[in-house]
């Protein structure tokens, strides 16, 4: 427990001291007198505009609208990924009758919908909701089938002599064998939603964190494009961390764990 | 009670296709009710094989097998395989292994505490409960698989190699507490091993296979008294035997 400790601050105060690192070059860089502050804005002005957006509550609205569609597009795409993946991965004639369809569609890049998906659907919620949830789906089926096909056949074999049914050995055999790959499934569709949520945002949205980005070029506010990314980078950095979280909760029983 | 007859049985791998293989060549065999049988043969001569037949995970290409007079087909919790790699559920604790046949069969949680209890004890697992298998030592694991079968409490025992990777003091050991398990209950076992030494020890009957494709080369009945002692692996029957089948398995 002791060593473990030790271990975590040390790794802490390692990645800290690289990121203070790039803080304090990108500090030496703007301090110049030669320095185009519209190119790169000093990082009191990337302050500043954080805490103009955060008062007057446009940073928030766009934080709620991009993570709504980032929980709503991941949730329904990885639930609809381990439920159709499960059964693909599990009984050989639905996965004869769905695998030609995933390997024809998988290498179709998810921001390549946008259009269509604005011609069927228009600009709404729905249609910017969809594009996640089409990329968290694509990323993360491919993972659950991998993991239930990598199921090692002599657990199948062991719980099958030991009375187990074919549903059983899904259920008690399949399914937690394979969370090592189903787990990195959610991992990916994670970073696949904030690529897309960011992508559909800059194409078509009034709101949102791609909105505040787009606004941002536009009006030649550069601290305010620097400030969007460090959010995202944030955002996406405490998610992540979370999702380790659950992971090594759930994979206590995994030698690989971190 | 649970007697096993092998009728005329061959097995051929990718039956018709270029590469198939005669693994097995008309065996014969009958595991009479409640006795403890070998099977001794080299690497490749399919032990494992015969064992998975017996066990109903796949049939065999032709010929039968028999479990009572009916013929086996498909898998059944009677039958309860410990197989030669290591099978103990890693997502699952020691305790959740061993309890994992009752739960299945949707035994109350008092069941399983008392199953997990009464076998972590029989194969000297305890104060292990709730350790994940990954902490455990390979014999450790074993011990779990042959727990985990035996709270399962089939009819017949069929174990593939199960101390093939084990030191010989533990070896021994664990030959030791299977026979004083075996004794309380009478399952008829299926043993396949390498080792000429826990045949004899272990058996009542040792088959003797050839290879390639297997075959049944010989029978030995082994008439050394029970219960069987350490002491008896020094005693002239014990090395006459041992003498007889090494010089077989040579040829
Ligand atoms: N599923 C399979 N498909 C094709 N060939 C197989 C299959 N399983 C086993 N064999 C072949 O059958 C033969 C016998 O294998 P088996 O595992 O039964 O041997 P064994 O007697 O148990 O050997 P060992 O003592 O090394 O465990 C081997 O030549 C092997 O290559
Ligand atoms: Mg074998």
């Amino acid at each position: 427990m002791n060593k473990n400790t030790a271990f975590n601050s040390k790794r802490v105060i390692l990645g800290c001291l690289s990121v203070a690192a790039v803080i304090a070059i990108y500090a030496l860089v703007t301090s110049r007198p030669d320095n185009n502050p519209a190119l790169l804005p000093p990082i009191t002005d990337i302050i500043t505009s954080f805490w103009t957006n955060l008062t007057s509550g446009s940073l928030l609205t766009a934080l709620g609208a991009s993570l709504f569609r980032i929980s709503a597009g991941f949730l329904i795409g990885t639930t609809l990924a381990l439920v159709l993946g499960c059964l693909i991965g599990w009984y050989r004639n639905i996965e004869y009758l769905f695998d030609p369809l995933i390997e024809a569609v998988r290498p179709i890049p998810p921001l390549a919908y946008i259009p269509l998906i604005i011609i069927w659907f228009g600009i709404g919620e729905f249609s910017r909701v969809l594009i996640i949830t089409i990329a968290c789906f694509m990323v993360c089926v491919v993972n659950v089938i991998a993991g239930m096909k990598n199921v090692p056949a002599v657990y199948e074999d062991a719980a099958s002599t030991m009375g187990a049914t074919r549903f059983q050995v899904f259920r008690t055999v399949a399914v937690p064998a394979a969370t090592p790959f189903i787990i990195t499934g959610y991992r990916v569709a994670l970073a696949a939603a904030w690529t897309t949520l960011v992508a559909s945002e800059l194409l078509a949205a009034q709101n949102g964190l791609g909105f505040l980005l787009q606004e941002g070029r536009r009006y030649f506010l550069t601290d305010q494009v620097m400030m969007i990314i460090m959010i995202i980078g944030a955002c996406a950095f405490i998610m992540d961390r979370i999702f380790r979280k659950i992971q090594a909760h759930l994979m206590q029983w995994s030698e690989t764990r971190e | 009670m649970p007697e096993i007859r092998i009728e005329n049985l061959t097995h051929t791998f990718g039956k018709g296709q270029p590469n198939e293989l005669t693994v097995l060549d008309n065996i014969n065999l009958t595991f009479e009710s409640g006795s403890f049988n070998a099977i001794v043969g080299t690497s490749g001569c399919g032990k494992s094989t015969l064992l998975k037949m017996m066990a109903g995970l796949f049939a065999p290409s032709d010929g039968s097998m028999k479990l009572d007079d009916q013929i086996i087909q498909g898998t059944d919790r009677r039958r309860g395989m410990v197989f030669q790699q290591d099978a103990v559920f890693p997502w699952m604790t020691v305790s959740k292994n061993i309890s994992y046949g009752p739960r299945l069969r949707g035994a109350s949680a008092a069941e399983q505490r008392e199953i997990e209890a009464k076998w972590t004890q029989a194969v000297g697992l305890k104060g292990f409960e709730n350790r994940w298998p990954r902490e455990l030592s390979g014999g450790m694991r074993k011990r779990v698989d042959i727990g985990r079968v035996y709270a399962n409490d089939p009819d017949v025992l069929l174990m593939d190699e199960p101390f093939g990777a084990l030191d010989a003091q533990t070896k021994e050991r664990m030959q030791s507490d299977l026979l004083e398990t075996w004794g309380q209950s009478r399952k008829t076992v299926v043993f396949v091993t390498h080792d000429l030494e826990e045949a004899i020890f272990l058996a009542d009957k040792i088959v003797v296979m050839s290879a390639r494709p297997g075959r049944v080369h010989h029978i030995e009945e082994v008439s050394l008294p029970r219960p069987r002692t350490d002491a008896m692996r020094l005693t002239d029957e014990f090395i006459q035997i041992k003498r007889r089948l090494w010089e077989m398995l040579d040829h």
